[in-house]
């Protein structure tokens, strides 16, 4: 028989001859690997102490530290125009961003939706005027537009004390525009911790009378309700919020505990943290590689992944213990303080006013300038926010026509044969569809306007790049300064990315 | 009894077990995270032979197959293709690539690449031919798998049947010693099956070793020296086709074939 | 000739209907047209009536903004040689016509070979034309239009309102008749011809106020140079297409292809830059260098193609990279001087090497192979020379480009080295191999999150900071590379859907085939992955060339610091920069707008956006 020439069961197999190293598939895969790696985290290592060195020589140590120190600049506007430190310009510049960013997003979705819908109207003027507006403006550069804004805007005539067109009420000149200001006074937190309260009574109220509705038929009362209850929650509470000042001292408390929190308590409970998810990371993974027939035979890339876990739990922990620990005890601090921010909203002797209102004024002087008073948007904003909106508004557009375009025209159909009228169809059918084709372009066109705010330096409005800029300028911290940016816009990118993501994923979850 | 039709060397007409060993795989096991593919399987390929592997879907005949030009890396076992070891080693795995041509279900043609550029892009940036020689054996070939007129048209352009005959010739320029066919007529509408077959019937003819996955129980009956039926992971039987169809000795295997005759 | 006579006939007599082109929409009557399409219902009517009056008033304000008082108009028309070339000197001028000629010569040759034709269709030309003529008797008819422009306006209205309601009226079933490339392109020539010779635009003078040509045409300095560029353009065409049955297409297609990867360096570099090249030292050290370079590379690579070498080959060729990367950290600290062209070329030759067993065959292959060796050696060296010697050119300020030739160099080389690197990028991100596709996917999405202004201060201000003493960089070529290493991840993103949609099985055929990992991604995976990602690509590149503006924040003189600075601080438009702004944006988006039509009518032709 030929069976004697050749192991013939399965376990008498002979075990796989291994190949040279060099010739090893296996090895040399991961040798080029890491050999890339090391290669560019050598290379970046190389450059930064390069950077160092050559900083240090020119006397200039890199570090944070001049962020508490003063910051010698004034700021074009801002929640802070005469910062006390250089950190604290570079928070007045980032909160300056971040209002352009919300504003502009909203204001070019706005606009966007606008044009996209006349750009699918049966109107031959309407679509045309909707296509010229997205030809002309996404076709433009951007900082183009912006700087033409900042030239037209301030060309319409100079601030005189008694500009209009409303005049004491709505000014509009070459400095900008300023109007009346609602800010919210002293005992807002108060108000809204009551009307949270409110929110919490009308919950289980309109639940109770749902459930009613639900039993013995009719119409439900939960909407007329609602409005009863917060009503005149509002007026009442209005006038009465300061009966829960006393929520002051417990947040005091917690203020005061969180600060009292040893540094090296708080790095253990941090490593801790890091080592459970790595542990935890990697006992889920064992466990989905797991088979009834005990644990699957597991490949290179598995052991990888396993160990890359292992490394980077080791690496929170050296960061922490090691590299640094200051991290621990900004935590520390920063938790204080926040709670302190709360403790001090509430408390006694505080004005019961939740809400409050001023008219905009206009300085006296050779120069007349818009007081403090009123709600201002500087001529500088408003050319950035014009150039920003209307040119996102321009994409937006297109994103808007393309996804109600892309809604099947079957789903036209059925909703003209349901007896839908156009508009109707369109807001019940085609829209909540369209949406969700529309969203991830639109968290896309979100971040573009978010991370465009940066072009504030093009007109000398003081956002973090200009203050960055004007800062590193003076003492040469370039590096600090870079890495706040990154920080910055990585988080605005992140907290984008994540929101629009959880709204994709409602949409899945409603559609089915 | 179980050992004796599952034996690799099972069912060998005396000719056949006088020839040397093509492929053989011994014990090989294979995973795909938590599932596992292949469960042991031996099995030996005698040169110039014609196997058909038979067995309901995800049985793993497919994955055998796609181990023994390690599209698959199985994980234990060993699979020994013409005295070369599957192994992680470069060389091996170029050589034995260049050697084993491979026919899948999709048949997966360069879609921005005309038919002559398809056939001809192996030959010459593996096996290094001058474009002219390896222009002239595409056409040959083209011609014997009876579509020479199609040779500068693009894949898209042709019908399925022509498809698959391109990319049989498409393997069989890189002149290789075995050829693999992964259902080769599965995507086929059912008029074009026929042409499919025709010309994989003159390639056994010609002598070539060839490893089929299919469904065609008449192709399997006529041409195939031996049949292998899997299931779950395992061969359960090695058989010659007339016993096979007629007095199959496994239960597993009779419950097969009355459920697709 | 002959060939060309009937091509023109054709298109103009009978109005050449191209085979494969699908009709336009046939015209309808106007008055059925407006009930369909204005007046359809009672919301529509009223809808129309908005609009009319917002379209009304903003074009209104628009004519208000473009002719106001305190606009100079002068100010773009007498520096338009700063917005366009900036300090070019204009005794040399002739090495700008001489590059714009080249690059002229070559859109025809490659519309020419590469059978680009688009064409319209006369409907919609009659349809452009009247609506054009129609915006311009409105314009005429505006109270903001200053009584000059006015008359103008309204003839140049009613000229191109009757050509174009006359030829939907004179041409039958105008939709199905195409006007074809070649027609357009003369027309177009000739149109350029006449404007320069026979419009009065008014008074010329140079920047510095010395009067060219009081009150008349343009002066001879302007239109000689353009006649003869619309000579080449329109005669290099039709040249091509006469002599394009007699010539092989394909080198001709190699050839150009290499002339617009490497033709604008040497036109940059080499012929508006113009080195004094030391012919002494040139003799004695540059050609020397390059014919060893040459010599032995080639040899070493026509080696190593040799098929089935092994692995002996690739230690061979990563010893070589070992030595060109040493080379560089020895510049690095300093441990060995030596010709930078020297270390460029070692590095070169290393990765030609290392890509040799991808491309290694049988004789013509392998000395194509070492033919494309000694051609990047011959231009490279040539090139490398010229960048490092002075230039003759008379400038006093340093960047010897700037204004919007500086905006295009810097849009073209951006796209042009953030392709490979985006690719590259692309596949790693995709790649089965872990640290790789983290390393890419890293890079990528930091680059993704953080606004490019920021990239072009990190590098603007800071590159010299990571290099070590001695070595300098100037400031245009650390945005250049910052810019590039910011595109790179945004063209990585766009190929890397290209790649996602190259399905398994062709990975499957390839490896079945033999097909090593780097033939399988540059024969099978690449082309499929590029042609599904062109629109993306295109839109990417049109963001790239609008965001080249960007460059004025950091510093540069592109063009838009000329419109916005440079003109309104010269004492005689001080403040002028409402009429430069306009120029920029009215330049910007006529070439932003091709592209975008361009990119969509290659989007139908490619079938992509269909599927």
């Amino acid at each position: 028989m030929a069976t004697a020439q050749v192991p013939q069961s399965s376990s008498a197999h002979a075990a796989q001859q291994r190949p040279p190293l060099w010739r090893d598939a296996g090895v040399l895969k991961w040798f080029a690997q890491i050999v890339a790696l090391v290669l560019v985290v050598g290379t970046l290592w190389f450059l930064s102490t390069e950077a160092v060195d050559n900083l240090e020589a020119g006397g200039i140590s890199p570090g944070t530290e001049w962020l508490n120190g003063p910051a010698n600049i004034q700021l074009s506007e801002g929640i802070d125009t005469v910062p006390n430190s250089a950190g604290r310009a570079l928070w007045s510049g980032m909160v300056t961003n971040l209002r352009l960013a919300v504003i502009g997003i909203i204001l070019s979705t706005i606009l966007g939706l606008a044009v996209g819908l006349a750009r699918l109207s049966n109107n031959w003027l309407a679509n045309k005027a909707a296509s010229i507006f997205i030809e002309t403006l996404r076709n433009i550069p951007v900082l183009v537009q912006i700087l033409l804004w900042l030239t037209i805007l301030t060309s319409i005539g100079a601030l005189t004390p008694d500009r209009g067109p409303i005049s004491g009420w709505l000014i509009i000149s070459q400095k900008g525009v300023s109007g009346p200001r609602i800010f919210l006074a002293d005992g807002f937190y108060q108000w809204a911790v009551l009307m949270g309260l409110a929110g919490v009574v009308t919950y289980f109220v309109r639940k109770s009378l749902n459930a009613k509705r639900d039993r013995e038929g009719g119409t439900s009362q939960a909407g007329k309700a609602t409005v009863a209850i917060m009503g005149v929650s509002a007026v009442v509470f209005w006038f009465i919020n300061p009966i829960v000042g006393f929520l002051g001292t417990p947040l005091q408390a917690i203020s005061d505990g969180w600060g009292g929190i040893p540094q090296p308590v708080m790095q253990a409970i941090l490593s801790a943290l890091a080592a459970g998810a790595a542990v935890n990371w990697i006992r889920r993974f064992l466990n989905s590689r797991r088979t009834p027939a005990g644990l699957a035979k597991l490949t290179d890339d598995d052991y990888f992944r396993m160990i890359f876990a292992g490394i980077a739990a080791l690496l929170a922990v050296i960061v922490l213990w090691r590299w640094w620990p200051g991290l621990s005890s900004w935590i520390i601090n920063s938790g204080s303080d926040f709670w302190q921010v709360a403790a001090d909203k509430f408390g006694d002797g505080r004005g019961a006013r939740p809400l409050d209102g001023m008219k905009p004024t206009v300085s006296e002087g050779r120069f007349a300038n818009y007081g403090p008073t009123g709600w201002t948007l500087t001529v500088f904003a408003a050319a950035l926010l014009f150039g920003l909106v209307f040119y996102t508004a321009s994409f937006i557009a297109e994103i808007i026509r393309g996804g109600i375009l892309a809604v099947a025209k079957g789903q036209t159909e059925a909703a003209a044969a349901l007896g839908l009228s156009r508009s109707q169809a369109l807001r019940k059918v085609i829209l909540p569809q369209a949406f969700r084709i529309v969203m991830p372009p639109l968290g896309n066109q979100y971040l573009n306007i978010t991370k465009n705010t940066s072009l504030a330096i093009a007109v000398g409005l003081s956002d973090v790049v200009q203050v960055g800029q004007s800062l590193a300028n003076k003492n040469n911290q370039f590096l600090t300064v870079f890495a706040i940016w990154m920080l910055f816009y990585l988080a605005c990118s992140l907290t984008i990315s994540l929101i629009v993501n959880t709204i994709n994923a409602r949409l899945a979850i409603v559609e089915r | 009894m179980t050992a004796s039709f599952t034996d690799p060397n099972a069912a060998l007409s005396p000719e056949l077990a006088a020839r040397d060993d093509m492929i053989n795989c011994r014990g090989v096991k294979k995973w795909f995270g938590d599932f596992q593919a292949l469960k042991g399987v031996d099995l030996t390929v005698k040169e110039k032979e014609v196997m058909v592997v038979l067995g309901p879907s995800g049985s793993g005949k497919s994955t055998l197959i796609r181990c023994i030009n390690r599209l698959e890396v199985h994980q234990e076992g060993n699979i020994i293709v013409d005295g070369i070891e599957l192994t992680n080693d470069l060389r091996n795995i170029d050589k034995i690539r260049s050697e084993v041509g491979m026919v899948f279900q999709q048949f997966n043609l360069f879609p921005h690449l005309t038919v002559l550029d398809n056939i001809t892009l192996a030959p010459i940036w593996v096996r290094k031919k001058p474009k002219a020689e390896a222009e002239a054996t595409a056409l040959e070939l083209l011609t014997r798998v009876g579509i020479p007129e199609q040779a500068n048209k693009f894949p898209g352009q042709l019908s399925g049947g022509q498809q698959q005959r391109v990319a049989i010739a498409r393997s069989l320029a890189m002149e290789p010693k075995i050829m693999l066919f992964d259902e080769p007529t599965s995507a086929l509408d059912p008029e074009m099956i026929s042409e499919v077959l025709d010309v994989m019937k003159t390639l056994a003819e010609s002598g070539m070793t060839m490893v089929v996955v299919t469904h065609e129980m008449g192709f399997a009956r006529e041409v195939a020296d031996r049949l292998v039926f899997m299931e779950e992971g395992n061969v359960v039987e090695i058989n010659e086709p007339e016993g096979f169809f007629t007095n199959p000795k496994s239960d597993r295997t009779k419950l097969f074939l009355s459920q697709i005759l | 000739m002959a060939a060309i006579q009937d091509d023109l006939s054709m298109n103009l007599e009978a109005g050449g209907v191209a085979p494969d082109v699908r009709p336009d929409t046939p015209v309808k009557d106007p008055v059925q047209w407006m009930k369909e399409n204005l007046f359809s219902s009672v919301g529509n009517a009223l809808l129309t009536g908005v609009f009319v009056a917002v379209l009304g008033g903003l074009l209104w304000w628009f004519v208000g903004l473009v002719f106001k008082d305190s606009n100079d108009w002068d100010a773009v028309a007498t520096n338009i040689r700063l917005l366009f070339s900036f300090n070019y000197p204009a005794e040399q001028y002739i090495r700008v016509w001489f590059s714009l000629g080249m690059l002229l010569g070559a859109v025809s040759l490659t519309a020419a070979f590469f059978d680009i034709n688009p064409s319209m269709s006369v409907r919609k030309l009659g349809i452009n034309a009247s609506g054009l003529g129609a915006t311009s008797l409105i314009v005429g008819v505006l109270p903001a239009t200053p009584s000059g422009a006015r008359i103008v306006f309204l003839i140049i209205g009613a000229l191109f309102l009757a050509a174009g309601v006359g030829t939907l009226q004179a041409v039958d079933e105008p939709h199905k008749k195409f006007v074809s490339f070649p027609t357009m392109l003369l027309t177009f020539g000739l149109s350029v011809v006449a404007f320069a010779w026979l419009v009065p635009i008014g008074r010329n003078e140079f920047a510095n106020g010395a009067v060219i040509d009081e009150g008349g045409f343009a002066n001879p300095s302007t239109k000689i140079p353009w006649t003869i560029m619309m000579a080449i353009l329109v005669g290099v065409y039709f040249l091509a297409r006469a002599v394009k049955p007699m010539l092989p297409v394909k080198p001709v297609q190699t050839f150009l292809i290499t002339f617009w990867v490497a033709g604008p360096a040497f036109l940059i570099f080499l012929v508006l830059r113009d080195p004094t090249f030391d012919y002494d030292r040139v003799l004695k050290v540059d050609i020397p260098w390059a014919i060893g370079f040459a010599v032995v590379g080639g040899a070493i690579l026509y080696w190593l193609t040799k098929p089935m070498l092994g692995e002996i080959g690739r230690l061979v060729a990563v010893a070589l990279l070992g030595v060109a990367v040493l080379n560089w950290v020895a510049a690095f600290f300093g441990w060995w001087s030596m010709l930078q062209k020297t270390r460029v070329s070692f590095l070169v030759l290393a990765l030609f090497a290392l890509a040799a067993p991808t491309f290694a065959g049988e004789k013509s292959a392998r000395v194509r192979y070492v033919g494309a060796w000694v051609a990047v050696v011959a231009l490279g060296h040539w090139l490398i020379t010229g960048i490092n010697t002075t230039s003759t050119l008379d400038i006093a300020a340093p960047p010897f480009l700037g204004g919007f030739t500086i905006s295009l160099v810097i849009f073209y080389y951006v796209m042009l080295v953030s392709f490979p690197l985006g690719a590259i990028m692309a596949l790693a991100r995709t790649s089965t191999l872990p640290i790789f596709r983290v390393m890419a996917t890293v890079y990528i999405e930091f680059i993704r999150g953080i606004p490019l202004i920021t990239v072009l201060f990190f590098f603007s201000s800071m590159v010299s900071l990571f290099l070590p003493n001695g070595m300098d960089l100037s400031e245009l070529a650390a945005i250049f590379i910052g810019y590039t290493l910011f595109s790179a991840a945004y063209v990585a993103e766009n190929i890397r859907g290209g790649l996602q949609s190259v399905r398994r099985g062709q990975f499957e055929a390839s490896d079945a085939l033999g097909l090593t990992t780097s033939q399988r991604t540059i024969f099978v995976v690449l082309p499929q992955a590029l042609r599904v990602s062109i629109p993306n690509l295109v839109g990417q590149a049109i963001a790239t060339f609008k965001e080249t503006s960007l460059i004025f924040i950091v510093g540069a003189f592109d063009f838009l610091r000329v419109a916005n600075v440079s003109i309104a601080s010269q004492p005689d438009y001080l403040g002028q920069n409402l009429v430069g702004l306009l120029f920029v944006s009215a330049v910007y988006w006529v070439f932003a707008y091709s592209m975008s039509r361009a990119s969509r009518s290659l989007e139908t032709k490619l079938g992509v956006g269909s599927r």
